[in-house]
């Protein structure tokens, strides 16, 4: 090989290799349809359905009639209804609330499990308990512990004066309420993908860093962070995704009351759909989340996308 | 190939497993009922007996029973309805799921009627036949009416000194702010409601001689004694007479603060007597009774008038996709006969023809017969059925909870309501 040919291969476009097999080979029929049954489900269960909703955010739709094309009424009808954007805000304040609180508790908890911990298989357990506990019956519990009247907990709160969680009249209450009670259920979700990054940091990098005198604030920014930073990123952008369509706190806790001041989108999805049977509206609503998703995923999906093309 | 004795006797044993399997594979299509989980205990309940027995017998049909929470029966209903083949071959709709954009999907029962007449229809209420007639077309009979009556806690009543029936809803109000107490350290509410929905408040509307929507689709609740109601309901939630946590409460809710006694008094349906003194959920088994909603005597002009109580109308209906009709009309005039009427109602039901209320199975078994038939024929709709009803009674309810949280004063949320509910009335 010249010394010149060296930058000519570099300088190949990404895509062309990006279509090359690790033998050098160009991949064949065969190997595209061993990968269509994958593709099939993908189109028929992500983006055909996906198609239909954007379909059906045009149209008026409802039982007892047929679909009736309105353009873009739906989404005006949308942007022009104040309990809309009260649901848009509350779902980004508790959609927010929940993923950060989640991402700092979750990164405490692997931090002090991963460090020396008795009986840590006990531990972890109890950690990911209440990801194993169904929703409905978690709210459920939570709701009855904390009613206002004769919750246990709420009487607890009072007596140590720490006043009642009026989370049945207070919209603010209960937008905390159901924010705290997403964390309790969620967080071993992000707590696992921490504690597993956590575990392959190398440790004698960590060490090498306390040979050096880093203290141990100096030893996780500057050695185990980078490290877990990708694992903390794919819990932030799947906990935002997952976050977004938050519906059952919210509708076991107070279905939006009162006055509709708790409502987050997917309650204000629910309600066009399945009490009005506004399925264009629904559909619409439903569209303005997946853009949201979209908007939030972005950034992380073009870093990803850098990350494996244009420097592949 | 050889034939052998064992072969000869697998293949003769399959064919006959065949044929008489083909009378099964026959057999196998089973009537489609969709409905509430009550309409199916009140149709084949053992005390007062299965009024679906001898029809199935004569039809030599099973009949399945596809049940459902109220929200869920009609949204399922109506998507299965919507099908150009369906599987339902009956249903049961209530009038404030209904309206006339949904009539489509059922059939015009008045040919049915016309060629195979139900049993002295004329006993069956015409509001509740017109609950579920639009545009002139009927698209279901009565079966079952949930009408609201009074309810006290008897014990508490005479721990505070109330020891009257209210006569009139002043009496009710003052009844209420003597039952606001500490009982064994426990808060009890004098009055609870269920606030999901406006049927309950209706009743608090309609004593003080209000309304929210008329028969004839005019928004009325922003006149001075729906106000007045509001007014009443917004002081009594400041002053704890109503549960802290009452804007979350549903018809489960009130049912569980009555049977703890964290509520001494509500306006619910008759048949909750039965819940409300149940000894297995009940700590006030036989002590809680029913009467009738007394008006305002104020705006009455006496004591003793009652107000018109919320009702609501679940109704037979065909899917007009439905795979049977004929024998769907069929079940439903078995269903609506006096026989089935009366035995419905020893099974629980609240009945649709008056008559059921003078037989004596009836009478031992619902003590407030007397009660519920009174008020039957001034009973209202909470609202007339309409596309947006739905809608209309959700905007109701978040001006109502915004005026009690205050947010609002009671007249600028009615205002509002009207603002956001009349482009949605039917013009």
């Amino acid at each position: 090989m010249t010394a010149g040919a060296a930058p000519l291969t570099a300088a190949r476009p990404a895509a062309r290799r990006a279509r090359r097999l690790p033998g050098g080979t160009r991949p064949g029929a065969s190997h595209y349809a061993l990968l269509a049954p994958a593709q099939i489900l993908l189109v028929g269960i992500i983006l055909l359905p996906a198609i239909y909703v954007a379909w059906m955010s045009l149209q008026k739709v409802s039982f007892g009639a047929d679909p009736v094309f309105v353009g873009l009424e739906n989404y005006r009808a949308l942007l022009a209804d104040s309990v809309f954007w009260r649901a848009a805000w509350n779902t980004f304040l508790v959609v927010n609330a929940v993923v950060y609180g989640e991402l700092l508790l979750g990164l405490g908890l692997a931090l002090l499990v991963s460090g020396w911990m008795p009986y840590r298989k006990i531990v972890i357990a109890l950690l990911i308990a209440p990801y194993a506990i169904n929703e409905v019956s978690a709210v459920a519990m939570w709701r009855f512990v904390l009613e206002p009247d004769i919750g246990m907990v709420n009487w607890a709160m009072l007596q140590i004066g720490l006043g009642q969680l009026d989370w049945s009249a207070d919209p603010a209450d209960a937008l905390v309420l159901a924010a705290l009670l997403s964390i309790w259920i969620h967080t071993p979700f992000t707590f696992l993908i921490l504690y597993a990054a956590l575990q392959s940091v190398p440790q004698e990098i960590k060490e090498a860093a306390t040979v050096d005198g880093a203290n141990a604030w100096q030893s996780f920014r500057h050695v185990t962070l980078p490290f877990i930073l990708p694992a903390l990123l794919v819990a932030l952008v799947f906990r935002y995704i997952t976050a977004m369509r938050i519906f059952s706190e919210i509708w076991l806790l107070t279905e939006g009351g009162p006055a509709r001041m708790t409502e987050v989108l997917a309650v204000y999805l629910y309600r066009a759909a399945f009490r009005y049977h506004e399925f264009g509206l629904a559909s619409a609503t439903a569209f303005a989340m997946v853009l949201l998703s979209l908007a939030v995923a972005a950034p992380y999906l073009y870093a990803a996308w850098l990350k494996m093309f244009r420097h592949a | 190939m050889d034939i052998k004795r064992r072969n000869a006797l697998a293949a003769g044993t399959a064919l006959a497993a065949a044929a008489l399997a083909r009378p099964a594979i026959a057999q196998t299509r089973k009537f489609v009922i969709m409905s509430h989980a009550v309409h199916r205990n009140v149709s084949t309940g053992a005390r007062g007996g299965d009024s679906t027995a001898a029809w199935r017998q004569r039809n030599n049909l099973e009949i399945e029973w596809l049940t459902f929470g109220v929200e869920a029966v009609h949204e399922r209903l109506y998507r299965e309805a919507q099908l150009s083949q369906g599987g339902v071959d009956m249903a049961f709709i209530l009038e404030r799921y209904g309206g006339p954009h949904i009539a489509p999907l059922f059939e015009d029962l008045r040919p049915y009627m016309d060629a195979a007449p139900i049993e002295k229809l004329d006993e069956i209420s015409p509001s509740m036949l017109a609950a579920h007639t639009y545009r002139g077309k009927l698209i279901g009979i009565p079966f079952r009416h949930a009408t609201h009556g009074f309810f006290t806690n008897n014990v508490m009543a005479r721990e505070r000194g109330v020891t009257q029936v209210p006569q009139s809803f002043e009496e009710v109000i003052a009844a209420a702010d003597k039952l606001t107490y500490t009982r064994d350290g426990a808060r009890v509410a004098g009055y609870a409601l269920s606030m999901d929905d406006p049927s309950a408040l209706m009743d608090i509307i309609r004593a003080h001689g209000g309304d929210f929507i008329t028969r004839d689709y005019r928004f009325v609740a922003d006149q001075p004694q729906a106000v007045a109601a509001i007014a009443l309901v917004r002081d009594w939630y400041r002053r704890g007479v109503l549960p802290r946590n009452v804007m979350t409460f549903k018809t489960e809710e009130v049912i569980t603060a009555m049977q703890q006694g964290r509520a001494a008094l509500t306006n619910q349906p008759f048949g909750r007597i039965v819940n409300y003194n149940d000894p297995r959920g009940s700590r006030f088994p036989g002590e809680i009774s029913v009467a009738n909603i007394p008006m305002m005597e104020s705006v009455a002009g006496r004591k003793g008038a009652l107000v018109p109580a919320k009702t609501s109308v679940w109704a037979m209906a065909i899917p007009s996709n439905s795979p049977d009709k004929q024998r769907a009309w069929s079940l439903i005039r078995e269903l609506s006969s006096v026989e089935s009427t009366i035995r419905a109602a020893v099974n629980g039901n609240g009945p649709v023809r008056m008559s059921a209320y003078d037989d004596p199975r009836v009478r031992e078994l619902a003590p407030y017969a007397d009660l519920e038939r009174r008020v039957l024929p001034t009973a209202q709709l909470t609202v007339p059925g309409f596309d947006q009803a739905g809608r209309a009674m959700d905007i109701f309810m978040e001006e109502v909870q915004k005026a009690m949280l205050g947010a609002a004063e009671p007249q600028a949320a009615m205002n509002a309501a009207k603002s956001r509910i009349e482009p949605l009335l039917p013009s």
